[in-house]
């Protein structure tokens, strides 16, 4: 399937290469999050109709999972409000081109941390936390507020987005699921990069800054690390940047071999499976383990979650591939080889949330007219009943999806195997089983 | 075989697979009563067995705060305080899984404070899982015939 | 620095004010009566000031589960502060004085701790004298056991009592009925020639025709409201806080005296004849207008009317008489 180059159409183009369409996005963006951060503090400490909770884990939540990532990858991180106050002072202006001398630090992040292996702990640790998390206002506002100034603390002590690319506990999966998207930035042609002077896309120029992300645009193949910023569009001096649309899941075509990236596929399969158990499940004891942190209950809960995140699906993976007989090291095959769970595990979420956000969608509503809890009604939805949405249809879809993503991880399988020439089959009976064990969970 | 007719009799076998009815055994409707325990944050007993077409009463029973049960698919409720038993009655016309949850605010996890209520068997989960087993199997049938 | 960079930190400035700026202003200005668990502080305020004849507005809000609210002893019908959502309620007095308010929907084991009171202020024109209960006129030991000796083989019917029943005119006096246990009224009878079924029959007829269809309805309702949770739907003692009352034994407060024999108890059981046939409608009354003093057992003095607790304490005696109605 060929390529179509969005950035062909001049008012996309446009749109994209001026700052202003972008800049008046992340200023709404901007003043949602610091209004969330505060509803969570003094708003009703009722998770339900507060507006933290319910603009971010219903309203944003729905939207990146079931929009977001799978169409448009990292179209999320293209507007997401988090970095801004600190790259703004990293570069001491909002639109103004960039000075020749840094203004702080501008240190490089030390080469142990340039992975995303501090992005598999943040998720963890708030996945751990997050039955607490996403039902109490106040703690959802403290979190917010903490990934904000960690953002503005890390732009002050190294260079870029440093934030973003290495810490951010939700841009390591959309990073990862980002390579299954049908939106792709890559370069046009490659030996204008090759003999491009300064290279202005990395090191920023008078039109724009370097790569926030820390990506040279011109050795792109995959989605995981480009944060769709479009900084490079604006500073490349021969038009040689594109925005395509593409076929479904290009990237995953060429497996990746790093470990952080592999046991991210674990982490976020593992999640999706244990939230489906756990949350939407008939057992009230987990429930309590799961919510009160601290207790005995909740510490077996954390080991039983990590066993099963590094021990168990990781395991029972490695056994099925090692009876393949295979030159390649085991290291390299389990990596190629779990991109297969790429798509299972983005269509678990998926999934997983189509149950969660159409019973409490109607949530949204209610909290629009009175955000805070404090009696308002600005748009006349505030008494607005709690009632599921399409609960019929509701099997029907998640069958739908986890069958259409058992099809697309045997497919996915099939590819990697070739590639490290090895039988797909036992790939394939994993995911069938794992499949099995979240279509048990959900219907 | 083409691959495009491989591909449709895996569809059609699927659509089989997932729709086709099933004889149903008759079973003679019975009533049943279930007398159910809502605490923060679960209901005991959590799941509920029924076969279609039986009368299901459910007494309500709250244990410490105001909880109510709503039940999906159904979309019927009711609500209890502490003290004073609920009673929903009613007809399990639709087979299938279904949850019922608490729709009263009752706290922190109030979300999801979930039970289950089975009307006869599962099958669209049986069904479900194979047509996965019926996808997996096409899936690594066609890459056979291309090589 | 150029116009539109200027411009762009204007927009952004003042965006994150307003963000801020806004609900703060909003928030400041909303004084909410916030209603939380007992456990997690309950009222907040718990004081309220208000004056005579002055309407109170109130906005009243739920911090976690289902409360209600009413203000005890006062003809209004109680409201719902439910979670996350605001209820407004005007209130007006006209006597000077302390009133308690309290949560009327129950919310745990501690669910009678929520209470406050609204502090009315103003002159009275005709200041009522406090009435003094019955028990204290009749100077009875509310906390001494008071057990009937004899117990009915069957359940006592006021059908057949009120067959049964010659001319007595000084039984069946409201001041008689409740100053006498049931069991007193079955030794009073103990003259006549009326075998003992037969008499508690007519005890319980006497029972009957002190109370009415209205007021047995009326304490019905009470009861399932406020006393059910405990002493159970059925009044044996077995309502679904039982457990944890029993349970919760010496760690619950402490009593008025710091005596340990008054901790919390099981709640009492209504059908338990040996219990409910030696007490009398007073010393009920007490033991309701008073509550148990540490045991668990509220004091609804401050909350019902006089009226409420004599309705409460005639539909108490159903669970040992058989009612016409």
């Amino acid at each position: 399937m060929a390529k179509i180059v969005l950035t062909r159409n001049p008012f996309i183009k446009n749109a994209l290469k001026s700052r202003y369409p972008q800049l008046a996005v992340f200023i709404v963006m901007l003043v949602g999050y610091i209004f969330a951060i505060l509803a969570g503090l003094i708003g009703t400490p009722v998770g339900s109709h507060n507006f933290s909770i319910v603009f971010v884990w219903i309203a944003w939540w729905a939207i990146l999972i079931l929009v977001a990532v799978p169409f448009f990858g990292r179209g999320w991180c293209a507007v997401c409000p988090i970095p801004l106050p600190g790259e703004w002072l990293q570069r001491g202006a909002i639109l103004a081109p960039p000075d020749k001398k840094p203004k702080w630090l501008n240190l490089r992040v030390p080469k142990m941390f340039r992975n995303i292996w501090l992005q598999n702990i943040s998720f963890l640790l708030l996945a751990l936390f997050s039955s607490v998390l996403l039902t109490t206002p106040n703690i959802t506002g403290i979190v917010l507020a903490a990934m904000l100034f960690a953002a503005i603390g890390l732009s002050t002590v190294f260079e870029r987005r440093a934030f973003c690319r290495y810490l951010c506990p939700v841009g390591g999966f959309i990073g990862l699921y980002s390579q299954t998207a049908p939106i792709e930035l890559r370069i046009k042609d490659k030996q204008v990069c090759v003999t491009c002077e300064g290279k202005p896309c990395y090191n920023g120029s008078s039109a724009g800054y370097g790569c926030p992300w820390d990506v040279f645009p011109g050795g792109l193949t995959k989605n995981t690390y480009c944060g769709l910023c479009m900084e490079c569009i604006r500073t490349c001096p021969h038009d040689n940047i594109a925005v395509n649309l593409r076929p479904f899941s290009a990237d995953l075509a060429k497996p990746s071999t790093r470990m952080d990236e592999a046991f991210k596929a674990f982490i976020m399969l593992g999640s999706a499976m244990i939230y489906a158990g756990v949350l939407l499940g008939p057992w009230g004891t987990l429930k309590d383990a799961a919510y009160n942190v601290g207790s005995s209950a909740w510490f077996v809960y954390a080991i039983i979650f990590l066993a099963i995140i590094f021990v168990i699906l990781p395991g029972f993976f490695t056994l099925g591939i090692l009876n393949t007989k295979n030159v390649l090291p085991l290291k390299q095959r389990f990596a190629s080889l779990s991109t297969a769970l790429i798509p299972l595990g983005l269509m678990f979420w998926v999934a997983f949330s189509l149950s969660f956000v159409l019973t409490n969608a109607s949530y949204i509503l209610a909290a629009l007219s009175d955000p805070l809890g404090l009696g308002w009604n600005l748009f006349g939805t505030a008494t607005t009943a709690w009632q599921p949405m399409l609960t019929t249809v509701l099997a029907p879809a998640q069958t739908l999806v986890l069958v259409g993503a058992l099809i697309w991880s045997a497919r996915t399988a099939q590819k990697a195997a070739n590639e490290v020439k090895v039988s797909s089959i036992p790939v394939i009976v994993y995911s069938l089983i794992v499949t099995s064990i979240m279509l048990w969970l959900l219907l | 075989m083409t691959p495009r007719f491989s591909l449709l009799l895996f569809v059609m076998a699927g659509l089989v697979v997932a729709f086709v009815p099933l004889p149903v055994p008759p079973i003679a409707p019975q009533e049943r009563t279930f007398r159910i325990e809502a605490g923060q944050f679960a209901y005991s007993p959590s799941e509920l067995k029924v076969n279609p077409g039986d009368t299901v009463t459910i007494q309500l029973v709250s244990t410490d705060v105001v909880h109510g049960l709503y039940v999906d698919g159904y979309d019927i409720s009711i609500e209890a305080d502490p003290g004073q038993t609920a009673t929903l009655t009613f007809t399990a016309g639709k087979a299938g899984s279904f949850r019922f949850r608490c729709n009263v605010t009752c706290g922190a996890m109030h979300p999801f404070m979930i039970g289950k209520l089975n009307v006869g068997s599962n099958n669209w989960l049986y069904r479900s899982i194979g047509v996965a087993l019926l996808a997996v199997v096409g899936v690594t049938l066609s890459l056979k015939q291309k090589t | 620095m150029n116009r539109s960079e200027f411009l762009s930190r204007i927009f952004v400035i003042t965006g994150i004010i307003l963000a801020i700026g806004a609900p703060l202003v909003f928030w400041t200005r909303t004084p909410l009566i916030h209603a939380r668990m007992a456990e997690n502080g309950g009222w907040n305020p718990d004081i309220i000031q208000a004056e005579v004849g002055q309407p109170l507005d109130l906005k009243l809000t739920s911090d976690d589960v289902v409360h209600g609210f009413a203000v005890g002893q006062m003809d209004m019908q109680s409201v719902d502060v439910l979670p996350g959502k605001v209820t407004d309620l005007t209130l007006i007095f006209d006597k000077p004085g302390i009133y308690t308010f309290f949560c009327t929907r129950w919310c745990g084991l501690n669910h009678w701790r929520m209470r406050g009171t609204i502090e009315v202020s103003g002159s009275s024109a005709d200041p009522e004298p406090a009435s003094i209960p019955m028990y204290v006129t009749l100077d009875l030991d509310i906390d001494a056991p008071h057990e009937s000796p004899v117990v009915p083989q069957q359940i006592p019917s006021a059908i057949r009592g009120q067959e049964l029943i010659t001319n007595s005119p000084i039984l069946q006096s409201p001041d008689y009925y409740r100053s006498h246990s049931p069991y007193q009224a079955f030794t009073d009878l103990s003259h006549t020639t009326l075998a003992e079924p037969q008499r508690w029959d007519v005890v319980a007829y006497i029972w009957q025709s002190n109370t009415t269809p209205e007021s047995l309805a009326n304490g019905q309702q009470l009861y399932a409201q406020n006393c059910a949770a405990c002493h159970g739907e059925n009044g044996a003692g077995d309502g679904v806080f039982a457990d944890d009352l029993a349970a919760s034994g010496e760690a619950s407060m402490q009593t008025m005296t710091g005596a340990d024999n008054m901790m919390m108890q099981s709640p009492v059981d209504f059908t338990n004849p040996t219990r409910m046939l030696g007490a009398s409608p007073a010393l009920l009354q007490g033991k309701i207008l008073r509550g148990g003093m540490g045991t668990g057992m509220p004091m609804w003095g401050s909350i019902f009317t006089e009226e409420q607790i004599w309705d409460l304490v005639a539909y108490i005696y159903s669970f040992q008489f058989k009612y016409h109605y």
